[in-house]
């Protein structure tokens, strides 16, 4: 972590120095996608998944946090903090650069970013991100959002990590990859601003990512069902 | 033209002498304070801006030919700024923030001095941040020194806005956060299978498919939902209620003082008679509903005959939400409130130009640029065009020239100002007139014709997903001020490249609309710019100074299509060196 | 001049007249001459001029009459000077209401057709709608159509009972007040 706070205001100076010109305003706000209970068959975990954003059109920084929290362990299986530059390539993508560092139970990671967000034909929410340090990854995530009704919306989801080198000790094989994919349905309840929703959130590893877990005595795959609300601020 | 302008060069010249001799010229001082206040719409309360305590602010009215001067307090904790929506007046009198002045700073009066030189409706707001959307607007009426062309008994301002339960700076950063947002129109998956029901499944899954290639909404025609409409602040449920006795002739001035949201506007069971638009006279043209682009204004005259109540129904162009208030002989009646049309879908001609190039669009292209043409051809015809556009325009009725009652409308042919194929074209609710700008003739026109100086294209452009708005594909931070040369007649050709409807202004000098009527185009101070069209106004460039002219959304102008203008040159006074005749009334 | 005028305003009134359906709403003067709506109004009928017992000079302005209401007395023969001081085409039609709402419909088809110009009237146009409507001359006693800085002169006898206007009907004229009552008194 403390590797991370000089970057971030090196990250900071950039920003404001591209920043919005004087006539606009900065854009900023909170978008959490995951805050909720996975009900699980051995385990519960707490999660979330949120972006907090400040910039402009041109330039944005993002604070990106993802989590999962063992209940009845008490502790992080996934804790992972990045910090983002987000500028814009196309009409419907933007570059990212960024650093990551993961810091859950067990040992910490740390890695440098560089992705592509944005919104692909159909609608498609996708997050192509390639992690490098000396265990780099590729993680690819896309996002539907399926008007049941203008409230009541059902997002199925799918979200791929590629280890490309091995890490036992955080338990990844190469090219063993990890998938999760979920899908919610929530409604609408205070604008955007709250909506709740159920859903499922299916996870599992495969190739070598999996043989390891399974070397642990752990399951390869675990079946949740979930209860959250998303967040837009 | 004629005596007019020769007349008005005379009074200027001696414009004091005039005065003395007449002794007309009054200057009246007036008192604003920018207040802090209360919204209540019906539906909701919540905190906003307001004149004199109240939104809208109260009704200014000034005389043609006076000297006002207006003191304007800031009682609120920003800065503030009062715009005079459509004057012609002397650019630091504009009271635009960052180009013609600082604004007003919180606790501090700043004193406007200008002279009345024209006559109409219009009205004035905040030029400030979201003030306006947040009710900081009221209507500005010019009494003319000359008779007006038409009478009435009575008279009504109707200021029709979309008051919004959210702050407009809340509004801004969500509509960049979620570009659909407010949009509750979208189509659902239930849509879907109604649509595979009619139009079969194949077909439907194709039309999702084209849409979703573009990543565009056919239901993006308001990015903000979930206003109340009010008329004169008052919601629906508050009925704003003007009074007349059966056979009275009544004059409605149409404000549209909304921040985002066009109007069709009607009144079941009475024609209208439209006399002004944007304060300048037109010939009178009788019309079952009209469209309001917002910050237009349209005068119209009615004569409601029967002692009962009749209701003034505006419905959103979105068909999300509708104003509503009564003409009534007496107080506490409810018109009949009808239903709400179905809601219109963009189609792939609005979306014209909105990418061009994109694989896949060549049939819509096709589509907006045969519009394009052919609005462009209409305009050609100057010499002969006060009825070659109206010929053009409604062959249709040939056919039915022998019919002997007036609802021969019935069947007229697609609006000239909309792209060819468009879904935004609108019809009348009783399968009547429905007014389009080719219908407005300037009464009086203000200034020769002659054939501009220079063509200057704006193309309006913008990313619906990232909320940016611009013109010719800059936003306002980054783009360079317009210059004009005072003395120049500009050709502005408005290239809507963008799925939504642009109310252009251009402030300081008129904007004649080019609908290919030569004197008789009309003078506005807004023009609407349908998707996938292409249009022309020009402007006599007459008022030195520092001008703003943008799109009239605030969220769009906030978001940067807006420009500056300077104009260079011209008399060292900064007065406008050739003032306007009024022309309305 | 005169003459000419006249002659004039008769192709542009049968290009409106030609319009309408089942006889024309502007068919004074022809108190027999009933129609299928419950017949026409006794609206009066063109009089002589040697006996007209008094002179009225009626200014058009744009959109507005001087003066603004009439008083005549029952069976009164009145000789009307029109001058159109205005910057547009108007009309000065004798009629009900219901005849002047009825009249409407076929100023429209004139400016429609491109007879009918703000400040002027085509007379080219006039006198293709008129071919292509196949219809004879008549005039129309009771109504003038004229241009700016024109004038004309019509002679009217007024009926007994009658609830009449003096209109324009060039179209929007009528609705935005370019109307007045004619008053019949004892």
């Amino acid at each position: 972590m403390t590797r991370i706070l000089p970057t971030a205001t090196a990250l900071a100076v950039a920003l404001s120095l591209a920043g919005p010109a004087a006539a606009e305003k900065p854009i900023w706000g909170i978008q959490v996608e995951q805050l909720e209970y996975r009900i699980g068959d051995e385990t519960d975990v707490a999660a979330w998944d949120f972006d907090a954003l400040y910039g402009s059109d041109e330039l944005k920084l993002v604070f990106r946090s993802e989590a999962e929290y063992a209940v009845q362990e008490r502790g992080f299986e996934t804790l992972e903090n990045q910090i983002r530059l987000q500028t814009p390539i196309s009409d419907f993508f933007d570059a990212v650069v960024g650093f990551r560092a993961d810091t859950p139970r067990g040992p910490s990671r740390y890695s440098a970013v560089i992705g592509l967000h944005g919104l692909a034909q159909q609608w498609f929410e996708i997050d192509a991100d390639l992690f490098l340090s000396d265990k780099p990854s590729i993680r690819l995530e896309a996002e539907y959002e399926g008007l049941i009704t203008n409230r009541i919306i059902l997002v199925p989801s799918i979200e791929v990590n590629l280890p490309l080198v091995d890490d036992h000790e955080v338990g990844v094989g190469a090219f063993g990859p990890t998938v999760e994919v979920g899908l919610r349905l929530s409604y609408d309840l205070v604008d955007r601003l709250i909506s709740p929703y159920v859903g499922v959130h299916y996870e599992r590893a495969f190739g070598e990512t999996a043989n390891l877990a399974r070397r642990e005595g752990e399951d390869a795959g675990a079946f949740f069902v979930v209860i959250g609300t998303r967040i837009l601020f | 033209m004629r005596i007019v302008s020769q007349t008005a060069r005379a009074l200027a010249l001696g414009l004091t002498a005039a005065a003395c001799l007449a002794g007309a010229v009054s200057a009246g001082e007036y008192h604003l304070t920018v207040d802090k206040i209360t919204i209540d719409t019906g539906e909701f309360t919540r905190s906003g801006v307001g004149f004199n305590g109240t939104s809208p602010g109260p009704e200014l009215r000034f005389q043609e030919g006076e000297d006002v001067v207006i003191h304007v307090t800031n009682n609120l904790s920003e800065t503030t700024s009062i715009h005079w929506h459509g004057l012609i007046l002397p650019y630091q009198q504009d009271g635009v923030p960052g180009i013609t002045y600082d604004g007003i700073a919180p606790g501090e009066t700043f004193t406007y001095r200008f002279p009345i030189k024209q006559s109409g409706t219009y009205w004035y707001h905040s030029h400030s941040d979201f003030q306006e959307p947040d009710g900081a607007y009221g209507a500005l009426i010019l009494e003319p020194k000359a008779p007006k062309p038409y009478s009435y008994d009575r008279e009504y301002v109707v200021q029709l806005a979309d008051a919004h339960p959210h702050h407009g700076s809340r509004i801004m950063r969500n509509l960049k956060m979620m570009p659909d947002y407010y949009n509750r129109k979208q189509r659902t998956l239930m849509d879907f299978f109604s649509d595979a029901k009619d139009k079969g499944l194949g077909a439907a899954w194709s039309d999702r498919k084209d849409w979703g290639e573009m990543r565009m909404m056919p239901t993006d025609i308001e990015d903000l939902q979930g206003f109340t409409p009010v008329i004169n602040g008052k919601g629906p449920a508050q009925n704003w209620t003007g009074l007349f006795k059966p056979g009275e002739r009544v004059r409605l001035r149409f404000i549209n003082s909304s921040a985002m949201t066009y109007f069709d506007v009607r009144i079941p069971g009475l024609q209208m008679t439209v006399v002004q638009a944007d304060g300048n006279n037109v010939q009178p043209v009788v019309v079952d509903e009209f469209r309001i682009a917002v910050a237009e204004t349209y005068d119209v005259i009615v004569q409601p005959q029967e002692d009962k109540a009749y209701t003034v129904f505006a419905e959103s162009m979105g068909r999300t939400a509708y104003a509503s208030g009564t003409l009534a002989p007496r107080d506490g009646m409810v018109g009949a409130i009808p239903d709400m049309r179905t809601a219109p879908l963009l189609t792939m001609a609005d979306m014209g130009g909105a990418h061009g190039g994109h694989g896949g669009m060549d049939h819509s292209q096709h589509g907006a640029m045969t519009e394009s043409k052919s609005v462009e051809m209409d305009h050609s015809k100057m010499d002969h065009a006060q009825h070659g556009a109206m010929a053009d325009a409604k062959p249709a009725e040939m056919d039915h020239s022998k019919m002997g009652h007036s609802q021969h409308q019935a069947e007229a042919p697609p609006n000239p100002y909309y792209a060819d194929g468009s879904g935004l074209s609108p019809t009348a609710a009783n399968g009547g007139k429905f007014l389009h700008y080719g219908d407005l003739k300037a009464q009086k026109p203000l200034y020769p014709v002659r054939a501009p100086t220079r063509e200057i294209e704006m193309r309006l452009t913008g990313n619906m997903e990232r909320y940016m708005w611009s013109i010719n594909g800059i936003k306002y931070a980054d783009a360079d001020p317009i210059r004009l040369t005072y003395g120049e007649r500009v050709r502005f050709k408005f290239v809507n490249e963008t799925m939504m409807t642009h109310p252009m202004h251009l402030h300081g000098m008129w904007s004649i609309l080019d609908t290919g009527q030569g004197q008789w185009n009309p003078i506005k101070h807004v023009v609407s710019v349908s998707p996938g069209t292409t249009i022309y106004m020009e402007t006599e460039v007459d008022a030195p100074g520092k001008w703003a002219f943008h799109c009239h959304l605030s969220y769009h102008a906030d978001s940067g299509m807006f420009r500056k203008v300077i104009v260079e040159g011209g008399p060292s006074d900064k007065q406008a060196a050739i003032p306007t005749t009024a022309t309305g009334g | 001049m005169r003459k000419s005028h006249i002659s004039t305003l008769a192709i542009s009134m049968t290009a409106a007249a030609a319009l309408l359906v089942a006889g024309s709403a502007l068919a004074a003067g022809k108190q027999d001459h009933h129609h299928g709506h419950g017949g026409a109004a006794d609206i009066g009928k063109a009089g002589k001029a040697s006996a007209a017992t008094r002179t009225v000079t009626i200014t058009m302005h744009d959109n507005y009459y001087e003066p603004k209401g009439m008083t005549f007395k029952e069976g009164e023969t009145v000789r009307f000077v029109i001058h159109n001081k205005g910057e547009f085409v108007h009309e000065f039609t004798i009629a009900t209401a219901e005849m002047h709402k009825s009249h409407a419909p076929a100023m429209q088809m004139m400016v429609e057709h491109g007879v009918l110009e703000p400040d002027r009237i085509n007379w080219e146009a006039a006198k293709q709608m008129q071919a292509k409507m196949g219809h004879g001359m008549h005039d129309e006693p009771n109504s003038a159509l004229l241009e700016p800085g024109k004038s004309a002169e019509i002679v009217w006898t007024f009926p007994k009972h009658a609830a009449l206007e003096f209109a324009c009907n060039v179209p929007g004229h009528y609705e935005s007040g370019m109307v007045g009552k004619i008053k019949l008194s004892h």
